[in-house]
């Protein structure tokens, strides 16, 4: 949790880790030295995830992320980005799982929207790994199956 | 000039933040004037930029601090703007910029005088309490949820559409351009006041460039129609779980005037 936030008494509901983090999201924007950029695009909604990764061997020195999305991509976004900043690969891949034990039972969309920032990680991974075999790939791209649109209206059946 | 629009962009958030966060309405609405005052300034540079055959971008690196008072965030502005006005350059809207600024300087210094004029800030404090009002919990939170969601997206719209207006030569397509962007600063200018009368206030994140630079705009109008159905459903929900008359009425308010928006994009298509 951040310093600031110790003192600060918060009724049950939203927590003030989330609070804090959609005060002022972590690691969000671009890296003009990243080595590994990816892209999960949802083409219904148009919605995105971007995340720059800047890796040397597998140790992540830095990354940020950014997208056109609802709240939840963005806290889940920043909570995973400010996880693994400085970790190596191995471990980024457990935090995915302590990312959805902290953030509790998530709902179907909330689901996906954790789907797009992990799905664009490793889109990123997949651009480093290209790379590194000699391909010449601006970023790299995945396009979701899942939509929020999709998810909504299940739950609404 | 990609310099100087981002500087003007930091400034008119800056004035826009500040007068959220300060309680006092003659001082709020004064800043919220200039902060326009600012927004105007950055349109003209973005527009001499294209005629020069340049380009600019909405890549920000700035914070919102946490000020404690009102006399820090005047403090604040004050060396903001000194420093911004060293990069002006000498040209005709240069010079506009420069006296607008010395205007706002002066007012400041006025201010700053007036000890009375110094007050406590809590639209930082986090304490998520509006007014007087005894909300449930589950209403505060939801309250919350929106207010963050819907502030970033006014700030994207205003952004985009200015984007786009910047860059048509359709006198249609540039009013309803001019439309929509007047009404997202009235629904930030909303938002970011109930936030700060949260303790909430929050800079909308930064924009990035594949969220403005539109090469399809048919489909961009018909996501942007769906998302304002989304958001008129919000304010509906909002306003039926908030069992507050005030509040009910604003989010119908809103949402009434979401219902136009779609009428006005739809001119787009």
């Amino acid at each position: 949790m951040l310093e600031e936030l110790k003192n600060v008494k918060m009724p049950e509901g939203l927590n003030p880790e989330v609070l804090a983090h959609l005060m002022q999201p972590q690691n969000y924007g671009k890296l003009e030295d990243a080595n590994g950029i990816g892209v999960a695009l949802d083409e219904k909604t148009n919605e995105y995830v971007i995340f720059y990764l800047k890796l040397d061997s597998d140790k992540i020195e830095d990354i940020k992320f950014a997208t056109n999305g609802c709240q939840d991509t963005v806290v889940i976004g920043s909570m995973f980005s400010d996880m693994i900043k400085g970790e190596k690969l191995l471990f980024a891949q457990k935090a995915i799982e302590k990312i959805i034990e902290k953030l509790g039972r998530l709902s179907a969309q909330q689901e996906v929207c954790a789907a797009i920032v992990f799905a664009s990680y490793n889109a990123a991974l997949q651009n480093f790994e290209n790379i590194q075999n000699g391909a010449d790939e601006e970023l790299h791209m995945v396009k979701m199956k899942e939509s929020c649109e999709v998810e909504e209206k299940k739950e609404d059946e | 000039m990609n310099k100087l629009f981002q500087t003007k962009h930091h400034l008119w958030l800056e004035l826009v933040f500040a007068s959220f966060a300060i309680k006092d309405e003659a001082i709020k609405s004064r800043l919220y004037d200039f902060s326009q005052i600012n927004f105007r300034h950055m349109k003209w540079i973005a527009n001499e930029t294209l005629l020069k055959g340049k380009d600019y971008n909405y890549d920000r690196d700035m914070m919102l601090y946490k000020q404690e008072s009102v006399f820090t965030i005047l403090q604040n502005l004050q060396n903001r703007f000194q420093d911004a006005m060293q990069s002006y350059g000498d040209d005709t809207l240069a010079g506009r910029m420069r006296t607008d600024d010395e205007y706002l300087l002066t007012y400041i210094e006025e201010l700053l005088e007036d000890k009375s004029n110094d007050a406590p800030i809590t639209a930082f404090n986090m304490e998520r309490k509006y007014k007087n009002k005894n909300l449930a919990q589950e209403q505060i939170d939801a309250l919350t949820l929106f207010l963050f969601e819907e502030s970033y997206k006014e700030y994207e719209l205003i952004l985009i559409y200015a984007y786009m207006q910047a860059r048509t030569d359709n006198l249609m397509q540039y009013n309803v351009f001019q439309d929509l962007i007047d009404e997202s600063h009235f629904h930030l200018k909303s938002f970011g006041n109930m936030m700060a009368e949260l303790g909430i206030l929050a800079l909308p994140r930064e924009l990035h460039e594949r969220t403005y630079m539109i090469d399809d705009l048919e489909k961009f109008i018909k996501d942007g129609i769906a998302e304002e159905e989304a958001a008129k459903e919000m304010c509906k929900e909002l306003s039926s779980a908030i069992k507050d008359e005030e509040l009910s009425k604003f989010f119908d308010f809103i949402n009434y005037q979401e219902s136009y928006h779609i009428a006005l994009m739809e001119k787009l298509l």
